[in-house]
């Protein structure tokens, strides 16, 4: 291996792509493209995020405003919260738009985050929406193909090949001066463009100067810099295997058609198929037959009920629920909501876990697409990754158990027994209570769920280079 | 044997020996096996779950009725939920649309309709975000690919190996021979898309009916408009390379580009915020109520069921039918905003079905998807009829909660039975006649083009 002479490889290839007209018109149109997608995702982020806040505002100042209630009565008010997307949401959409953008907390029930951009569409988000990481991970692999199929397979049509290798050059050096050409180019082309969109768009979105944002925009110029050199080295090992520039370009878009097609779309639902997931009336189902087996609070005769009423009396040794210093009915909601929502967070958490199973193939399948990996890798740090919206559940389900359990302890204490539904209190009760703020994940645990596909891309790199070594050794590639 | 149709059976013979065809055939009759595979059991799993909705209802109800025993009516009506469902057309195994975004089974209390219409199926987002490999993808996506496949160097192949030239000198007519190579391609696409449509009318049970002969002609259609496509590039007269290069980035243009600039634009024209709108006024609208006098509330509801007036509601306390009329209005208060929201979905259809008309793919995947029943109009259908159901419910019981009857007197699985929207025929014609004029002008110019790069050609030197 001579570094000089990979060198003069790489420069020659710079200056050669640089110099005919094809890349540079594909080139404009992927830049117009993207800054349509980065512009156009930018202000979507924007405007549904002043949307959603301006809802957020709105509950919350009627929560703020309401007037004396009973607290049961503020707990079946239950409050609305309304998810706002990820800063960096507008440079890779993600999950975003198929998961729904608000959920209503309510006492005794856990309800599903609705009104998902998807369930309003009329299809045509199915075709694939145009964000700024669409173009970058399936459009600009097509432009490196397009610049770089004939790179060696041309050589070897024209004779120079020949020529280059009587020379001191290995063949080795010839394709890592290739890989170097190509890769720079696209780097020069590419990253500063992705660069310069993250920072202008991340700090306009999360109004300021935000460190972990912008160590997340650091981390995806650095994984999608990796991304174009192994998509480079694959280009550059099927040009080298290939004996003409035209086979090249035909194995070249077949391997595209699979990697950004085929198996994404096999790898999910193949993965749906074998890890079955319940539906939403399963789901129900097996809570609810799980909760009235545990206690069922609406029937007087109810053991653990019973034994709650008659531990009750003991405690503050009275004899009738009227003598009690607290709200009984309070107590028994109490109980209930503890026994309903922790069977409901065991079930949910079954449930992610089956999704998760189901996701797992694609995670697993990084090691044989590279776009699955970068796919994958992308959206968590985006934070528009199936992770992001789990928590998000979770967080809301903890709030929404937090601030009925307030109300609860309210109802125990500000309101008697007797006369239970005729009562109000004060709303400055409710008043104190926080407000939601969805916490996202940290950059660590964000890197944590797609470890799997940031090992796949760096393995894909050795591997890259492994072939370029292993192709270089056989003679029958060098004719 | 005359020497035309010779040459046509060599043709044949000669482009069925190719290597690609084989194996371009040979994966697409796989996909679009598990195509099949994978519709119907999406779609068989949502059926049969919508066979048990009978008796999730009929348990549902006694549970709650044997709680209620010795309550008024009044009080046990705030329990019950009432399922609703949204049966699959035999279509919608081929086409699965947004049957799977969208629920297709809801359950309804007696409370305010608005806040309970929106809730979603428990979905893997993923899963949704990948989309379906079902027998519509394979005929939209990778159809076109195979056609790319067996047409790309038709003549440029032997251009470029040097047959063209003979061919040239000996034959009598170019027109023929490029007539002849063109037909053959045409004629293996059709015979291809044909054996898979049949296979899947066989293996989905699709009916003999109208519906699936509106498939099958929407999907020879698009063949057609992607075969015109391809012959349009070949009628340039360029090398194999830049057939291929060019009629993929059309594929990509058309299936991924275009479709993604025209979702930015439909989300950006018709925004829609009175999805949470509707949410948000619907709960102030209701939850005001109690701490409201009650006369105001009960004439909102009077003026639409007179008949309940004659029984009193206490000012001083709750009662049962003030509680209910207070639901009522909640959703009175809402309806302008949901309203606003079923015609702004509308508005939706109506722009992307408008942009699809300048692309095939789009305009093809809608056609399916309409023929099927599984586009985002069905399913505003199945919330009608949800609506629809509901009210039914409400008038069923209001009169045993006004009259306060003990929950044991009264039949709580006598209500009118759901009426699931039935099979809808939409209009296909004027998006089929968009395809159609969209092929003609492709073989038009793709006609003249051959005239003037194949057949009036001087010959050049080093041609």
């Amino acid at each position: 291996m001579h570094l000089k002479f990979i060198q003069i490889i790489g420069r020659q290839e710079w200056n050669s792509i640089f110099r005919s007209k094809i890349p540079l018109a594909l080139y404009a149109v992927l830049l117009t493209v993207s800054l349509l997608a980065t512009f156009t995702g930018w202000q979507y982020v924007s405007k549904f995020n002043q949307q959603q806040a301006a809802a957020r505002e709105e509950v919350h100042d009627h929560w703020m405003t309401q007037p004396n209630r009973h607290p049961h009565r503020v707990a079946h008010y239950g409050y609305l919260v309304f998810r706002e997307k990820s800063p960096l949401s507008f440079f890779d959409f993600g999950l975003d738009s198929y998961v729904g953008n608000s959920v209503f907390l309510e006492a005794h029930r856990q309800n599903t985050v609705n009104m998902s951009e998807a369930g309003f569409s009329n299809g045509m988000l199915r075709f694939g929406e145009l964000s700024m990481a669409l173009v970058l991970q399936v459009l600009v692999p097509l432009f490196i193909i397009f610049i770089g199929f004939h790179t060696v397979a041309g050589l070897k049509q024209n004779g120079v090949l020949k020529i280059l290798l009587c020379q001191k050059a290995s063949y080795l050096d010839i394709l890592l001066g290739k890989t170097v050409g190509i890769t720079l180019v696209t780097w020069a082309l590419f990253l500063p463009l992705l660069m310069v969109s993250l920072l202008t768009g991340v700090i306009s979105l999360s109004a300021g100067f935000n460190s972990e944002q912008l160590m997340r925009s650091a981390l995806i110029v650095l994984l999608y810099g990796l991304y174009f050199l192994v998509i480079t080295l694959l280009v550059v090992a099927v040009s080298a295997m290939s004996a003409n520039a035209r086979n090249s370009l035909m194995a070249l878009v077949l391997v595209w058609i699979l990697f950004f097609v085929v198996v994404p779309k096999s790898a999910q639902t193949l993965g749906s198929s074998i890890f079955a997931a319940p539906d939403k009336i399963a789901f129900e189902q097996a809570i609810e037959a799980e909760v009235s087996k545990e206690g069922d609070s609406h029937n007087p005769n109810d053991p653990h009920f019973s034994e709650l009423k008659a531990a009750t009396l003991k405690k503050y040794g009275v004899d009738s629920l009227q003598a009690l210093p607290v709200n009984y009915g309070a107590l028994v909601m109490q109980e209930g909501e503890n026994i309903s929502s922790r069977i409901f967070n065991k079930h949910f958490d079954q449930l992610i876990g089956a999704y998760k199973a189901q996701n797992s193939i694609s995670n697993y399948l990084s090691f044989t697409d590279p776009f699955l990996a970068i796919r994958n890798v992308s959206m968590n740090l985006a934070g528009t990754d199936f992770d992001t919206f789990t928590e998000f559940q979770k967080q809301t389900e903890k709030y929404r158990f937090e601030k009925t359990k307030n109300l609860n302890e309210i109802h125990l204490t500000q309101i008697s027994y007797k006369d239970d539904s005729k009562q109000k209190v004060s709303a400055r009760n409710f008043q104190q209570q926080a407000e939601f703020k969805f916490k996202p994940l940290t950059i660590k645990a964000s890197l944590a769920h797609g470890a799997v596909s940031l090992v796949a891309l760096f393995i894909w790199v050795l591997a890259g280079l492994a072939s370029l070594t292993f192709i270089s050794s056989k003679r029958a590639y060098q004719l | 044997m005359k020497i035309s149709q010779k040459i046509l059976y060599l043709e044949t013979k000669n482009f069925l020996l190719g290597k690609t065809v084989l194996i371009v055939a040979i994966s697409l009759v796989l996909f679009g096996i598990y195509g099949f595979y994978h519709g119907s059991k999406i779609i068989d799993r949502q059926q049969k779950t919508i066979q048990s909705v009978a008796q999730v209802q009929k348990n549902h109800l006694d549970s709650i009725v044997a709680h209620g025993t010795g309550k008024p009516a009044g009080t046990t009506a705030y329990y019950p939920f009432f399922y609703t469902f949204h049966p699959a057309t035999p279509w919608a195994k081929f086409s699965i649309g947004q049957r799977d975004v969208n629920p297709f089974t809801l359950k309804v209390k007696m409370l305010a309709i608005e806040g309970q219409l929106y809730d979603s199926e428990l979905t893997n987002p993923l899963t949704l975000l990948v989309g379906n490999l079902d027998a519509s993808f394979v005929f939209i996506f990778l159809f076109p690919l195979l056609i790319i496949a067996f047409t790309y160097n038709a003549i440029s192949e032997e251009q470029e190996n040097g047959v063209w030239k003979i061919v040239r000198t000996t034959t009598e007519s170019i027109t023929s021979a490029i007539v002849n190579k063109l037909v053959v391609r045409l004629a293996i696409i059709l015979v291809t898309s044909l054996l898979i449509f049949m296979a899947g009318v066989l293996y989905l049970q699709l009916p003999f009916s109208y519906p699936t002969l509106q498939l099958g002609l929407v999907l020879l259609i698009y063949i057609l408009f992607w075969f015109t496509i391809s012959v349009f590039v070949i009628s340039l007269g360029k090398s194999s390379s830049f057939n291929a290069t060019t009629l993929v980035s059309i594929w990509i243009f058309l299936c991924i580009l275009y479709p993604g600039i025209a979702n930015v634009a439909v989300n950006s024209r018709v925004p829609v915020p009175e999805a949470s709108e509707t949410t948000i006024k619907q709960r102030e609208g209701y939850h005001a109520k109690w701490d409201l006098p009650k006369k105001p509330t009960m004439e909102k509801f009077y003026a639409v069921y007179p008949q309940y007036r004659k029984y009193p509601i206490p000012d001083d306390k709750y009662s049962p039918g003030w509680y209910y009329a207070m639901q009522f209005s909640g959703d009175l208060e809402s309806a302008h905003s949901s309203e606003k929201l079923f015609e702004k979905l509308f508005q939706r259809q109506k722009l992307s079905e408008n942009i699809a008309a300048f692309n095939p793919v789009i305009s093809a995947q809608q056609l399916l998807n309409k023929i099927a029943n599984t586009d985002l109009t069905s399913h505003i259908r199945y919330l009608q009829s949800t609506k629809a159901h509901h009210k039914q419910i409400r008038e069923y019981f209001y009169p045993f909660i006004f009259e306060e009857s003990p929950t044991e007197s009264i039949d709580w699985a006598g209500y009118p039975e759901y009426q699931p929207a039935g099979y809808s025929q939409d209009n296909l014609t004027g998006a089929q006649i968009t395809m159609l004029i969209w092929t003609a002008v492709g073989l038009g110019i793709s006609i003249l083009l051959f005239k003037r790069n194949f057949i009036h050609i001087k010959d050049v030197q080093n041609a």
